[in-house]
């Protein structure tokens, strides 16, 4: 039996576990592979190991720790659920300080979260622990319903929406802190299917004078391309 | 070996997770999602593009455990080059080195950085160690071209086209390359 020559499609192979193969290259790889057939021993193990050497690369890198609240919003989506955050409900006594800051704007907020206030008050909301920031700011436009909330120095903003229209394919709405009249990047969203968000983001306002979102490509830009189709001024709130 | 008591703990949670355990699944979550969103980070340089792949990883995960086969090696592997190749075809999609060169740039200055403070209770230290060692013991050439192409998700001809080198010596050094990784990495575990 003709001993069949393995260096085609060790080459290959270890390309293909670093992504390094044209389209071209993955068939001849595939095709080599299927007339060394599937039992081929020396092209198993060829590929049980470099795939192991490229998935071992990953931990050259150090960590990268998780933005708070992705893990649950993982298992959320995993459950089956939406992936909007669900807010925690503070404690009853804190109810009439927290809304009272919040003035009329509080209306679009209350609109967005009612479902799952009502919920979570009638269940009993002294079993929650965060407390709701003290200032909302709504955005104007004509991109439907978004306001951000915050505590003043505290770092983290909430961005809140209803009415969102999904953006166009490929593109996702991008949200910007105006400071020294430069927008800052802040954030890529994109609304869940029923236009609604809730989403944190660890950025810290500082400066910032005002707020805008703009409809972005999907891998974000680093510098507005568009009109801004929402806009909040922050100072003046 | 640390490594080995690892992976029999991420066998016993994909076993888990196979019976729907939710507890399982955030137990793998946490142990390697932040190297996986460290790798697909790296490559596609936009957080939240490489938020959304990791998503996409785990989701599958969770969706299909019996995709993985043992026999094609760890877990770990298994899950990270699942990113990793999630993160690469990201990046052919977008096509442009221009906008992801800039995106590092105002990336790395607007998203916080948590790597201080992050637990992750794998023995990663040892494993970067390993990795980190192997990858320098390569002649540099030949390192150039692997951290090319795994970091950054360039094709063995984008490469070849930038470092202005016929093609073939970028398959020779990727070669050359990967057996001495499989000989200093698999092979020291046989």
């Amino acid at each position: 039996m003709q001993r069949r020559d393995h260096q085609l499609i060790e080459e290959l192979l270890s390309a293909s576990v670093l992504g390094a193969l044209e389209p071209e290259e993955h068939a001849v790889l595939d095709r080599e592979m299927a007339a060394h057939g599937p039992h081929c021993d020396e092209c198993l193990e060829l590929r049980r190991d470099y795939g192991e050497v490229a998935g071992r690369l990953a931990f050259a890198l150090e960590p990268t720790a998780l933005r708070p609240g992705f893990e649950d919003e993982t298992v959320r989506l995993a459950r089956g659920a939406p992936a909007d955050t669900v807010v925690q409900i503070p404690s009853r006594k804190d109810h009439s300080r927290i809304w009272r800051g919040l003035g009329a704007v509080a209306a679009a907020l209350v609109l967005f979260a009612g479902g799952w206030l009502a919920r979570d008050l009638g269940g009993g909301g002294d079993s929650a622990t965060a407390v709701l920031p003290s200032r909302v700011i709504s955005f104007h436009g004509t991109g439907g319903n978004l306001s951000v909330a915050f505590e003043p120095g505290t770092p983290g903003l909430y961005l809140l929406g209803s009415d969102l229209p999904a953006p166009p394919s490929g593109k996702v709405y991008e949200v910007w802190m105006i400071q020294g009249g430069t927008p800052v990047r802040g954030a890529c969203f994109r609304p869940s299917p029923n236009g609604s968000l809730f989403t944190f983001l660890n950025a810290e306002l500082g400066t910032t004078q005002a707020m805008a979102v703009t409809v972005e490509p999907s891998s974000c830009s680093s510098a507005p391309t568009s009109e801004p189709i929402l806009t909040a001024s922050i100072t003046q709130a | 070996m640390a490594t080995d008591l690892s992976e029999v703990h991420d066998r016993e949670l994909l076993t888990r997770i196979r019976t729907g355990d939710e507890e399982a699944f955030r137990g793998l979550f946490r142990r390697y999602a932040p190297n996986a969103m460290a790798l697909a980070r790296r490559v596609v340089r936009q957080p939240f593009l490489a938020e959304e792949i990791v998503q996409e990883a785990f989701l599958a995960l969770w969706r299909n455990p019996t995709a993985y086969d043992q026999e094609r090696g760890s877990v770990r592997s298994w899950l990270l080059g699942t990113v990793h190749h999630r993160a690469v075809d990201a990046v052919r999609r977008e096509e442009s080195q221009r906008r992801r060169a800039e995106g590092a740039v105002s990336a790395e200055a607007s998203e916080p950085d948590f790597s201080e403070t992050v637990a992750v209770e794998l023995d990663a230290p040892e494993e970067r160690r390993a990795v980190r060692t192997a990858l320098e013991e390569l002649p540099p050439e030949q390192r150039e071209v692997i951290e090319l192409m795994y970091f950054e998700g360039l094709s063995q001809s984008t490469i070849a086209e930038r470092l202005s080198l016929p093609l073939g010596t970028v398959k020779s050094r990727t070669l050359l390359g990967m057996r001495r990784l499989r000989a200093a990495l698999i092979g020291m575990e046989r």
